[in-house]
């Protein structure tokens, strides 16, 4: 059975998604699927650094698709999990040095051989967003508790809905539990109510994500991590599993009405 | 553009049925590989453009702007019809198309068809004189059904009705609803939305809740009063009294 394509977008920069991808690609890898990571940034790429294996590339996207080398080729494999893997974006390319029925292509022939194939895909809506979502069957929006994180991912989501992306979940990064209690900040519940897709999970505001980028070591790794922890829950659900969303996604009642009513 | 939703599918299916494949010749000497990027179909009314489901934009464009080249004289100035019942497009890409066209040949896209049921007209007074000579519908705006959006409008997009416009799910921030009669929104109005765009003071916006960045009725323009914390959801109207727009709770 071919595996899931999924591209993890948010056309704001800066929210998480390289993180995001990160994250779930080694909580997935570590509950035993095949898991590749595809960085489709090209120029700016970030996905190598945080998994802490960019003195290792050699080839990447580009050369792929120009046919200069075999796809396995440029696949690095993640330092502990023989499992994960990853492809790096060409530096010193531009994104239209790929096409969309390229990425096509490369997806399709990946998700044969591949449990879970994950896109990450650079801020913006143009080329580059095209080419990311062009080979995804499912799409996972990451946006944090911000005005204008969330209204970015409300216009991501409608081109992904014209791009007729069936399967659309949302990430909510950085959620600061006091600053929602005290009101300064937007809750999940109001999140969704607004974007109206299907939440995939919360992940806390905390220190420590900045501290493993910087280190190249994704926080699923670390069990004593809260943020990590809702990564791996995320990856759990992602795969079918029923994980309740103890307390992160507390939607009222009007939430869930709505939830009912738009998918 | 203007759309419109109008009970006009009975005329648009007897036009299909009388279609007379006068273009066939020109489609058919580029099919070696492949469907073409586009069928262009021709009646009595004009041509039909078909784009093919699985040609890309890029692929639709090069393609008319090749058959223009072909054939100008014939394609000059010509009204022609967007049949997207199988390959769906989006607002901009529509545009895109309908700009290569009119800057090519003066090609005028008169109407967007996406499905049976639903079709847009691009021009009024284009579609009107046919309709009219047809014996059909010709009367003012207000004669035309309103056009009904079933899904949430999310930011960026734009919906321009001749008539009411109904939408059920929220208008989100970023997103914009033009309407020449009512706006009538189940849901949550938080983006932008114009009655009576033209010129009518009667017109009126309804929602289960407005909190828009604004909103204008007619010729007038309003902004929510800073500092007001969200009331918890109902059913509210904005209407012009004495010449102000009011948000009034029923």
């Amino acid at each position: 059975m071919a595996g899931k394509t999924i591209v993890v977008t948010s056309g704001k920069g800066g929210v998480g998604k390289t993180t995001t991808v990160a994250n779930l690609g080694t909580s997935l890898a570590k509950r035993k699927y095949t898991v590749v990571m595809v960085d489709t940034d090209i120029g700016l790429r970030n996905l190598d650094v945080v998994m802490g294996l960019e003195n290792r590339i050699v080839y990447n996207l580009v050369d792929i698709i120009e046919g200069k080398c075999r796809k396995e080729q440029a696949m690095i494999r993640d330092r502990k999990l023989p499992n994960l893997f990853m492809i790096p974006a060409a530096q010193t390319r531009e994104k239209n040095s790929i096409s969309p029925e390229q990425m096509k292509d490369l997806c399709s022939t990946l998700a044969a051989e591949y449990d879970y194939v994950l896109i990450d895909c650079p801020a913006g809506i143009e080329q580059g967003f095209k080419n990311a979502i062009a080979g995804a069957d499912t799409a996972l929006v990451v946006t944090t508790p911000e005005v204008s994180a969330i209204r970015d991912a409300d216009r991501v989501i409608g081109l992904l809905e014209a791009a007729m992306l069936r399967h659309i979940s949302l990430i909510i990064n950085r959620l600061n539990v006091k600053m929602v209690k005290k009101g300064d900040m937007m809750s999940t519940q109001d999140i969704i109510s607004l974007l109206s897709v299907p939440l995939l999970g919360v992940v806390p505001e905390s220190d420590e994500v900045v501290v493993s980028t910087n280190r190249g070591v994704p926080l699923a790794n670390d069990r004593n991590s809260k943020a990590g922890a809702a990564f791996i829950r995320m990856a759990a659900r992602l795969n079918g599993e029923n994980v309740p969303l103890d307390g992160e996604g507390s939607h009222g009642f009007m939430g869930r009405v709505k939830q009912l009513l738009w998918n | 553009m203007s759309l419109a939703k109008g009970n006009r599918s009975s005329t648009v299916s007897s036009e299909n049925a009388g279609q007379q494949p006068l273009a066939k010749e020109h489609s058919d000497d580029t099919s070696e590989k492949g469907p073409p990027a586009v069928q262009v179909k021709a009646d009595r009314n004009g041509f039909t453009l078909v784009p093919d489901p699985a040609a890309s934009l890029d692929e639709i464009v090069a393609f008319m702007d090749e058959r223009l080249e072909q054939s100008r004289n014939f394609f000059q100035k010509s009204e022609m019809v967007l049949d997207l019942r199988t390959r769906p497009m989006r607002t901009d890409e529509i545009s895109v198309l309908c700009e290569k066209l009119y800057e090519k040949s003066r090609v005028k896209v008169v109407e967007v068809r996406l499905s049976d049921e639903l079709s847009f007209s691009m021009t009024q007074e284009g579609r009107k004189s046919r309709l009219s000579s047809k014996g059909a519908r010709s009367g003012p705006p207000e004669n035309y059904a309103p056009l009904i959006v079933r899904n949430t409008c999310r930011s960026g997009v734009r919906i321009v009705s001749p008539s009411d416009c109904v939408v059920l799910g929220d208008v989100n921030p970023g997103a914009e609803i033009i309407a020449e009669g009512d706006v009538v929104i189940f849901g949550a109005l938080r983006g932008i939305a114009h009655a009576g765009a033209g010129g009518e003071r009667a017109a009126r916006i309804w929602a289960l809740s407005i909190e828009p960045h604004q909103i204008r009725i007619a010729d007038l323009v309003a902004v929510p009063p800073e500092g007001v914390k969200p009331m918890p959801p109902r059913f509210e109207v904005a209407e012009i009294q004495d010449g102000v727009i009011q948000v009034i709770s029923l």
